[in-house]
């Protein structure tokens, strides 16, 4: 039973939002690096998305193009995701490893992908009037996406579905602390490098003297 | 393919408009001259009018004028210009040739009303006086307990009227004896009580002249009234405060800007009154305010808004009202429809707007209300990060607005349906730019724009490059798409920039069902609107032209699918990863 290979596992758990992740977990058929495959093509169905969408549609300021944003709504956030709900799990007695939290989340974000990078080829053929039949495929996607978050967190950790909203929800309270944080160091070590700076600055105009 | 079109039509946009701008006049021009893009970022343009010349007061011949404030040219090709400081209506016709000004102003015989004064019949008491009166009348009536004057006013059309408001009173005393005929001067504000039959004016700041009758309006601002006379300088009538209740009395009346509508109403704009335009119908009857502002939505009106919802009526009385900024400045074009100005830096609420007959403004209905007119902060290229405030609006021949930006000292000509056209002027001492602009005003292919710091009227011809972009936007507005691509295209070699152009070729080549090179056009000049009708074209006509092949492409996908998956079920297609798996797995 379920002989399956670890790129047919992807298939698999996108297929079977119940068991899926409960079948990879007893067969172990996740792969870190089809996952952080998956979250590299997050990174690119945000670029695609702001920038290669059908002209028709967006309308981004596109004068410039800053790949800052990009990284952080996907590889950031993501990350951010993956430390917050380990470090969550461990005050509910969560049995996932920091690993697999990260493949099944990963996993979990086929559909939500696809959907959009459908949506993205999509728009290319489309009129604005017929926005209805791309917005339907994200919608599915991202619908189909939040329900294999739930199920694949819910498998990792052996958890009850009410225990795993309520961990979810701690997680995301947890992103943005980590997050605030992060800006706060991002802060301070711009105010230790200004410090360092100008004091060489000043050393440099002394010496000159 | 389409991708390097572009990119080599972008490059000979702007190879051509960068050689052309090394002999255009804009090199001449004192200013640089810039358009916004569609982010309502600044980009260089070309100009598209051009600082001729300047007159003051002694090229007219009519010696220097001072501060002057306002500029009419009428129907009769005749120049009004308000010399505020010398109180003077200075009139020379369209090369300022000096004609004559207007400085005395006679009553005419049917304002002066001569009434028999009984000794015996004016009691101590003014309220229980009768006296026959018409409507619109002012009477000057001698008031015995004092030894005065009182001029009074009845608006009632009864011939028997009761006296019930004091109008003004004169200071300084005559000698009257009963039976005496007395000729009474309706002077609206100010009259002497030893008559004479003329009026001076005290620091005008407008004046307007009805192409339908022919008279002049001039805002006597000082003596607060307004004063309608022939150009022989023959009163007709005056606007004077209105008495009515609804005009509140506490406020100032100095009359700032006047016109007419095709009826003979007569609107007035008064600086302290913020309801609208004051407005008067050809009797002289105070009829209401016009076209009030909106106030704008700020956090504070929010909350004031919500503490109102809650607070006694006690309570909100005591509390501060919102009242919104009073517009400064309009002009009406042939339609009846009034273009109003206000002049603010704070506010971005109904800074110019397009009034129909009833008040509404109908730049809501057009998209426009929300546009930007004047400076987009923070444009590069304006030295003051500051808002433009708009001090004067006048409309052009083919309804093109002309509107005054004192702040930078710029005009900002948008074409009828609220394009931007040009951006002319800036703030300086050469020929071009201003210190003060405080009027503007358009006649043919030139723009009059009066200073009044320096005293003197600059006026701008259309260059070149104007004349194709006026030209190409008239056509375009009128609907004639397909004329206009000519004149669009000739406007690109001028400007590469010139987003509109973009949009006006875009939509003539749409029309000629070109729906590619129209996506072309669209894409560069970034209107997504268009370019998606033009895509529903161009998609169209394809799948018409390639229906056949889609549906061979189709079904040969089908047959494909189905004999991709007999074979895979036959174990005949084996992917590399799934070998490797079998072999060393299990």
């Amino acid at each position: 039973m379920l002989d399956l290979t670890k790129g047919q596992f992807v298939k698999h758990v996108v297929t079977h939002p119940f068991e899926g992740f409960e079948d990879l977990r007893w067969k172990k058929g996740g792969s870190m690096r089809i996952a952080f495959f998956i979250v590299c093509l997050l990174f690119i169905q945000q670029v695609a998305y702001s920038r290669l969408y059908g002209f028709q549609y967006y309308s981004d300021y596109d004068k410039i193009f800053n790949i800052v944003p990009y990284i952080f709504k996907s590889f950031i956030i993501f990350g951010t995701w993956v430390v917050a709900n380990w470090a969550m799990c461990t005050l509910f007695d969560g049995e996932g490893t920091m690993k697999n939290i990260f493949i099944n989340s990963a996993y979990a974000l086929v559909p939500y992908i696809a959907g959009y990078l459908i949506g993205t080829v999509m728009s290319h053929f489309l009129i604005k009037d017929e926005y209805v039949f791309i917005q339907s495929i994200e919608i599915i996607g991202t619908c189909w996406s939040f329900i294999l978050l739930i199920s694949g967190i819910k498998a990792v950790h052996q958890f009850s579905f009410g225990k795993t909203i309520a961990l979810m929800l701690l997680t995301i309270a947890a992103m943005v602390a980590i997050l605030f944080l992060l800006v706060l160091l991002l802060t301070l070590f711009q105010q230790v490098i200004i410090f360092i700076l100008s004091i060489y600055t000043e050393l440099s105009y002394r010496f000159r003297v | 393919m389409s991708g390097l079109k572009k990119l080599t039509s972008l490059i000979s946009a702007a190879a051509l408009s960068i050689s052309v701008l090394a002999v255009n006049t804009s090199a001449l021009e004192t200013y640089d001259p810039y358009s916004y893009d569609r982010w309502g970022d600044a980009v260089a343009s070309q100009a598209g009018y051009t600082a001729e010349k300047y007159v003051d007061g002694n090229t007219i011949g009519c010696g220097a004028l001072n501060e002057p404030a306002d500029l009419f040219i009428s129907h009769d090709e005749l120049m009004y210009i308000a010399d505020k400081g010398n109180n003077r209506i200075v009139i020379t016709d369209l090369d300022f040739n000096f004609k004559k000004e207007m400085k005395e102003f006679k009553y005419s015989d049917s304002m002066v009303k001569e009434i028999t004064i009984d000794d015996n019949a004016l009691s101590d008491s003014l309220e229980e006086n009768t006296i026959p009166l018409e409507a619109g009348d002012y009477v000057l009536v001698y008031d015995k307990s004092s030894s005065k004057f009182d001029v009074l006013t009845k608006t009632g059309a009864k011939t028997q009227a009761k006296i019930e408001e004091r109008f003004v009173k004169i200071s300084g005393t005559v000698g009257i004896s009963g039976g005496d005929r007395i000729p009474i001067y309706f002077d609206g504000t100010s009259p002497t009580a030893t008559g004479g039959m003329s009026a001076t004016l005290a620091k005008p700041t407008g004046v307007y002249v009805d192409q339908y009758t022919g008279y002049v309006y001039i805002c006597d601002t000082e003596n607060d009234r307004v004063i309608k006379c022939d150009t022989e300088g023959n009163i007709d009538r005056l606007f004077g405060k209105p008495t009515d209740a609804l005009y509140d009395q506490s406020l100032t009346y100095n009359p700032s800007k006047v016109l007419v509508d095709k009826a003979g109403n007569v609107y007035v704009v008064v600086k302290s009154q913020t309801k609208g335009a004051v407005m008067f119908n050809s009797q002289g009857e105070f009829l209401g305010f016009y076209g009030a502002n909106r106030v704008e939505q700020t956090a504070e009106v929010l909350a004031n808004a919500f503490w109102d919802l809650i607070s006694t009526a006690e309570q909100r009385d005591r509390s501060t009202k919102q009242t919104p900024i009073g517009f400064s400045n309009f002009d009406i074009d042939d339609d009846g429809f009034i273009f109003t100005v206000t002049d603010s830096q704070e506010t971005t609420t109904d800074l110019v707007k397009k009034l129909n007959p009833r008040g509404d403004n109908i730049l809501d209905s057009l998209g426009a209300a929300d546009m930007t007119f004047g400076d987009i902060p923070p444009a590069y290229y304006s030295i003051y990060a500051k808002n433009s405030s708009l001090t004067d609006i006048d409309l052009g021949p083919n309804g093109e607005l002309n509107i005054l930006d004192f702040q930078h000292g710029r005009i900002f000509q948008y074409d009828k349906e609220c394009w931007l056209l040009f951006i002319v002027g800036g703030k300086g001492n050469q020929l071009g730019l201003f210190e003060s602009a405080t009027a503007i005003e358009s006649y043919d292919n030139h723009l009059y724009v009066v200073d009044s710091i320096k005293d003197n009227i600059t006026i701008f011809t259309r260059t070149i490059f104007g004349e194709i972009v006026t030209e190409a936007a008239n056509l375009y507005n009128d609907g004639l798409y397909e004329e206009s691509l000519e004149p669009w295209q000739n406007v690109l070699k001028y400007d590469g920039n010139y987003r509109r152009a973009y949009i006006g070729i875009g939509n003539a080549l749409y029309n000629k069902y070109e729906y590619e090179e129209a996506m072309e056009y669209f894409e560069i000049s970034i209107s997504r609107d268009r370019y998606n009708r033009a895509f529903e074209g161009y998609r169209d006509l394809w799948l018409k032209a390639n229906y056949m092949k889609c549906i061979i492409v189709i079904v040969i996908l089908v047959i494909l699918g189905f004999v991709y998956k007999h074979f895979r079920k036959k174990g005949k297609i084996v992917y590399p990863w799934e070998r490797r798996r079998r072999k060393g797995g299990v």
